[in-house]
């Protein structure tokens, strides 16, 4: 069954704590740190008050999760990914999981589990952007406002539900690279590259472009959960290119359902004679 | 009579390799049967075949009646398949805590069955640090644990010390035999499947060559220990290319029961002192290289 294969990779990530603390937690972590960092440097060393009316604490949970799926965390995330999906041809254990549920079922489970903890990960960003922005405040006297540009709780969650699925679309890249491979160190390379690569892309190519986006821009899920995100916050910003948030989400579901997929079939036919 | 495991033409080939070639093998539900075989004979090839680690190049295998990864069959086996592994991070009883949530176990007996197999001192200590015989042992409670119908081990006595694979084989029999659990061994401990296996099938070049009942395969293999005061020469001569000298004082004749009178009458008028003739039965061991012997020499004549 699914839902018990669920519950074992569950038990197994809560125990690897390597893999949660470095996948999950570290690039959170880290966000808050150089928050708080850059507050005191502010306080301290440049001992100026800094231009502005005060910190909107909901934009600032917005700004933090946008970025939750950038290159710095995707680095982290498909640490933890590669962890769950490949970890099993690096312990060669596949042969200890495969006799108890289906091919479909364990993998399928490790993708449930990474989606669970990526989840977690982007509330644990939220949370510790949303303290770092009260401390930052208290520390440089600025005033504390929920939001400074008309965002509420709301838009937080359709921030959070656009960075998830971004980040559910490279780790189904990471499944597809994990079977493909048999190799945890050729999931962080090639999803990272991957994750690398699109942003230059995307990039070059919005310079290029002029009005609607193109397919070989919304091919790319990047751009389109950048798109989605815009399209959320302030879409007067996108012009014409806000008609184009459904191809874009259509995009970031597609690239998820196909990867994952190919994930499946490839492992359903895949060889486990050594791991 | 049902069916735990059939093979039914099985082929599977690794490149140029053909680890499993036209196999066809049915294993009857019940007892403890053993897969015997030199390295590369097919054993590990065929049950990672039956749990569905590797798919069949042609034929079918049918577990428990069902196909391969059928997850209902799935759910009724208990396998060790070569020397387990785990993932460093989890303790022994992590481990079959993890494996009961993958089976769908609501209360499984993890403390008891870490004590049946020796490890309960060490089961909140990582698997990392466990010796080969701990793993051994772990891997075997992992494929008890679920009160499997069917158990698949392959070599589940490497890596043990002497009193270790002793107390793993009277598990193994005690299963088998108290609570009707079918057992399929490979082994290449000879004496340890004689002690434990009800029936034995030898393969060889990924092809059964012989199957049977251990002392139907043991009887048919029995020879004439002929002990003699007589100088050991003078009883091969009568014996010819039937003999074989056993010690300095016995030879072993390869006759059938009926020859043996006309044998005796033939020693004595020879002038040989006989001290004692006494029917030896075949060991499973000069079986089993006998039986590899003669399939070498048959392939290759063939070839």
């Amino acid at each position: 069954m699914l839902a018990d294969a669920i519950a074992a990779e569950r038990f197994r990530l809560l125990r690897d704590r390597s893999a949660v603390f470095w996948g999950f937690c570290f690039a959170p972590l880290v966000g808050f740190v150089l928050s708080i960092g850059g507050d005191l440097f502010l306080h301290n060393v440049i001992k100026k008050p800094m231009p502005g009316l005060g910190i909107g604490l909901i934009d600032q949970v917005i700004k933090a999760l946008s970025t939750g799926a950038s290159t710095f965390d995707a680095l982290f995330l498909m640490i933890g990914a590669a962890a769950v999906l490949a970890g099993d041809y690096r312990w060669e254990t596949w042969r200890l999981l495969t006799p108890r549920n289906t091919r479909q079922n364990l993998l399928l489970a490790k993708l449930v589990v990474v989606g669970e903890a990526a989840f977690w990960s982007l509330i644990l960003t939220a949370v510790l952007s949303a303290v770092a922005a009260v401390i930052g405040a208290g520390i440089n006297g600025k005033a504390l406002s929920l939001s400074m540009f008309g965002h509420g709780p709301f838009d937080i969650l359709g921030v959070l539900a656009i960075t998830w699925l971004e980040v559910m679309t490279l780790a189904a890249l990471a499944a597809f690279v994990g079977v493909l491979s048999r190799s945890t160190m050729g999931v962080v390379v090639v999803c990272l590259g991957a994750r690398f690569i699109q942003t230059i892309l995307a990039s070059s190519l919005r310079l290029m472009e002029q009005g609607q986006p193109s397919w070989k821009l919304l091919a790319l899920p990047v751009f389109d959960a950048d798109l989605l995100r815009a399209a959320l916050l302030d879409p007067a910003q996108l012009g014409q290119a806000s008609g184009s948030a459904g191809p874009a989400l259509i995009a970031l579901f597609a690239w998820t359902a196909v990867l994952a997929a190919g994930a499946v079939l490839l492992f359903r036919r895949q060889d486990l004679t050594k791991e | 009579m049902s069916i735990a495991l059939e093979a039914d033409r099985l082929t599977k080939t690794y490149g140029a390799v053909r680890a499993l070639d036209d196999f066809s093998l049915a294993i009857p539900a019940g007892g403890v049967f053993g897969v015997l075989g030199p390295n590369g004979a097919g054993k590990s090839t065929l049950f990672r075949i039956a749990l569905g680690l590797v798919r069949p190049t042609s034929g079918a295998v049918r577990l428990s009646g069902a196909a391969p990864g059928d997850i209902t069959a799935l759910r009724k086996v208990g396998a060790m398949i070569e020397t387990p592994r785990y993932p460093a991070y989890l303790t022994g009883r992590d481990t079959l805590k993890m494996l009961a949530l993958e089976s769908g176990l609501k209360s499984p007996d993890i403390d008891g069955w870490l004590e049946r197999v020796g490890i309960a001192h060490a089961a909140d200590r990582s698997t990392s640090g466990y010796s080969v015989g701990m793993k051994q042992r772990l891997g075997l409670a992992a494929a008890f644990f679920t009160k499997p119908e069917l158990v698949i081990l392959d070599e589940p006595t490497s890596g043990m010390d002497p009193a270790g694979i002793q107390e793993i084989r009277a598990l193994i029999v005690d299963l088998a035999r108290r609570e009707g659990v079918t057992v399929i061994l490979a082994s290449h401990q000879l004496d340890e499947v004689r002690r434990v296996c009800d029936r034995v099938a030898i393969l060889s070049k990924g092809k059964v060559v012989a199957e049977g009942g251990v002392a139907e395969l043991t009887a048919g293999e029995a020879r004439l220990r002929i002990t003699a005061a007589s100088p050991i020469a003078q009883i091969l001569a009568v014996l010819g290319a039937k003999g074989v000298a056993d010690g300095a004082d016995a030879a072993l004749a390869d006759i059938r029961r009926d020859e043996a009178p006309a044998l005796i009458r033939s020693l004595v008028e020879a002038g040989v002192e006989i001290i004692e003739a006494r029917w030896r039965d075949a060991d499973l061991e000069g079986v089993y290289l006998k039986t590899l012997e003669r399939t070498s020499e048959e392939q290759g004549g063939d070839a």
